[in-house]
């Protein structure tokens, strides 16, 4: 797949504070990439550096072949841009915000069309405090579709949300994305992440600590699945250590914590040796919380 | 072109739907006008005579009685000398005259001269006027008795056919006044409170120039400050009778120059304001003593010298001056050139600070 952002030893600086600090990567055309990290991470600035929204320190931004610098107008005109807050004029109705927005960029748009996509038709005529938070999120991905963009960018667009209007807002991203719109969003989510991303970006402290796709990142940082099981009889801990993938025994009573790096010899194994003794069985896959954990030593909540 | 049009049909409809902008540009300076015009600061002062009577009033005093009548600024009341007296000492009047005793017989017939006492509050010199009207009216009988002649004849021609009242005064002032509201405050407001919403960024997401934006919003400023003007040109006519002598084009001209002017202190203001709530403070900082010392509500000459010399460096000085000048002389662009130019000097100063303190982007700490 071609490459759509290369993104070289990008750097922001206020001062002494260093806010991204010489990250190197890619977005692919057509994928959904995310950036996940903590609050403070530098995700927010690294997106607005490579949206042309903020200056670079040094290093460099290609998107679909233009610098970012030096063709700021051509890359604006590319993209498709939600801020973190989603502040609107509140003077206007929705079909007028969307129409003044395609006036940025010297078009006209069928405003009730992208409402309609966004579904927010009922509320066309309505001025932005009569919308909900997820509403304003839509109508806010509605105008960064003004343009037709190549790349949509996404700031945290969930933050704040409830989990009905979160789950609606991953559809409408996925949907987007199948039209063949490359997705770029940052989030501190990790269940947003796993869910929406092809490919994602870890941040922590101003750098990039890890970058793949989600199965990746989980098999590649060693963090392994658990196994938990119930069984009617009592199993010496020695007989599980000795199945295939196990690393560790934890038992209680007649619950066993198998701990395993690769659960798919670990499963047929309980089965065949222990048959119908299994009354209970559950399988821990490991997230990127586990992994986020092993790479900084933190959770992501912290 | 498409795009800075599309934004400012946007911006007009933004400001004619916020109810807050259109109270303090129309509302407010309306209220002031009606206000103002219906005291009337130029109607005549009336000056209170108290007229101590007691029993009955002989002929000689009710003919003296009726001419004091004759003067306008005189309102007569009556009394027991003990209680016009009162009266005075609480400063409810300014000369009680004693004619309890009919001491005017004198008038009827010479050989009964007698005295007419008045009672005034020292230093009073609403009194001293009064007292030397009467004085004036007993010597103009005393003469007409003693048949003498004229020597000096009066003849009073009135010359002013404008007849300029307070409201034609205040107008002007007021236009002024209301646009530099409007272009001060509804810009600062405005642009701190999109700044600090994101909005701006979100603007700047486009290929949009920024100057598109300002244009948008500046060309909105100027609109409404013409239509202020006129609107308020229209209820001076139609309320107050105000006659506009000068040309409407060059009051307009004036309008449009003051607007800009403003409309520069305006972005200054929203450039060194973090949040909409330090708006007020830095506006009303500069705004506020302009509305006293600008020659909005009364002339700068009758200031003390070294206020006045205060008034000459404030840009609202001028722009009230000019409109003026027009709106109740008539005079040309030749006659105010020299406030023009002024006008001038100092938008193009707030244009600069404006754009030297402006920014599209947040400035972070």
């Amino acid at each position: 797949m071609d490459n759509i952002i290369v993104i070289e030893n990008l750097t922001k600086q206020y001062g002494d504070f260093t806010a991204v600090d010489n990250i190197s990567f890619a977005v692919r055309q057509g994928e959904i990439f995310g950036i996940l990290g903590p609050n403070g991470a530098g995700k927010t600035t690294t997106l607005e550096m490579i949206e042309g929204l903020k200056t670079i320190t040094s290093g460099t931004v290609a998107l679909d072949g233009h610098d970012v610098q030096k063709e700021r107008s051509v890359v604006k005109s590319l993209i498709g841009v939600q801020l973190q807050s989603s502040s609107f004029f509140d003077g206007l109705n929705l079909l007028e915000i969307i129409n003044v927005f395609a006036a940025m960029y010297g078009r006209k748009v069928d405003a009730m069309h992208l409402l309609d996509l966004v579904q927010l038709s009922e509320k066309a005529k309505s001025k932005i405090k009569e919308l909900s938070g997820g509403q304003k999120q839509r109508l806010s991905i509605a105008t960064a579709l003004v343009n037709d963009p190549k790349v949509l960018f996404l700031d945290e667009p969930t933050t704040g949300l409830d989990p009905q209007a979160r789950r609606n807002l991953w559809e409408l991203i996925t949907d987007i994305n199948k039209q063949g719109k490359t997705i770029v969003l940052t989030t501190h989510y990790l269940e947003e992440a796993e869910v929406l991303c092809d490919r994602i970006a870890i941040m922590d402290h101003a750098k990039v600590i890890a970058l793949d796709t989600t199965a990746n990142l989980i098999k590649q940082s060693g963090v392994v699945s658990s196994i938990v099981i119930k069984t009617d009889r009592e199993v010496a801990t020695e007989q599980f250590s000795m199945f295939p993938g196990v690393e560790q025994v934890i038992a209680e009573g007649l619950q066993y914590r198998l701990v395993t790096s690769n659960p798919q010899q670990t499963l047929p194994t309980i089965f065949s040796v222990l048959g119908r003794s299994v009354v209970d069985l559950q399988l821990r896959q490991a997230t990127l919380e586990d992994v986020f954990l092993k790479l900084t030593g933190r959770d992501l909540r912290d | 072109m498409y795009t800075t049009w599309k934004l400012t049909i946007a911006s007009i409809k933004m400001f004619v739907r916020n109810r807050q902008a259109l109270f303090f540009t129309f509302f407010t300076p309306l209220l002031i006008i009606v206000i103002f015009g219906a005291i009337g600061f130029d109607r005549t002062p009336t000056i209170s005579v108290g007229v101590a009577v007691q029993g009955s009033i002989d002929p000689s005093s009710q003919q003296f009685i009726d001419q004091l009548r004759q003067v306008q600024v005189f309102k007569l009341s009556y009394g027991s000398l003990a209680t016009e007296r009162k009266a005075l000492e609480d400063g409810n009047r300014s000369v009680v005259l004693d004619l309890s005793n009919n001491p005017l017989k004198g008038l009827v017939n010479p050989n009964n001269a007698g005295t007419l006492t008045i009672y005034k509050n020292a230093g009073d010199a609403q009194a001293d006027t009064v007292v030397s009207i009467i004085g004036q009216m007993f010597d103009k009988i005393s003469i007409a008795q003693a048949h003498v002649p004229q020597l000096v004849n009066l003849n009073v021609q009135e010359v002013n056919a404008h007849n300029l009242k307070y409201i034609d005064f205040l107008l002007p002032g007021l236009i002024a006044m209301a646009v530099m509201q409007l272009s001060v405050f509804s810009v600062a407001f405005v642009f701190v409170d999109y700044k600090e919403k994101g909005i701006l960024k979100r603007v700047l997401a486009t290929p949009v120039r920024p100057y598109q934006f300002v244009a948008a919003n500046i060309i909105t400023r100027l609109i409404v400050a013409v239509v202020q003007a006129l609107f308020f040109i229209a209820v001076g006519i139609l309320l107050f009778k105000v006659h506009i002598i000068g040309s409407y084009f060059l009051i307009l001209l004036i309008v449009i120059l003051g607007a800009i002017m403003f409309l520069g202190l305006g972005f200054t203001v929203s450039g060194i304001s973090k949040t909409t709530e330090s708006v007020p403070a830095f506006a009303n900082l500069i705004v506020f003593p302009m509305l006293f010392l600008g020659g909005t509500f009364f002339p700068v000459d009758s200031m003390p010298t070294w206020l006045q010399y205060v008034s000459k460096i404030l840009p609202l000085t001028y722009f009230s001056t000019a409109l003026r000048d027009v709106m109740n002389k008539g005079s040309g662009f030749g006659d105010i050139s020299f406030d023009l130019i002024i006008m001038l000097v100092w938008s193009v100063v707030l244009v600069a600070l404006a754009v030297y303190t402006f920014s599209f982007e947040e400035k972070r700490g």
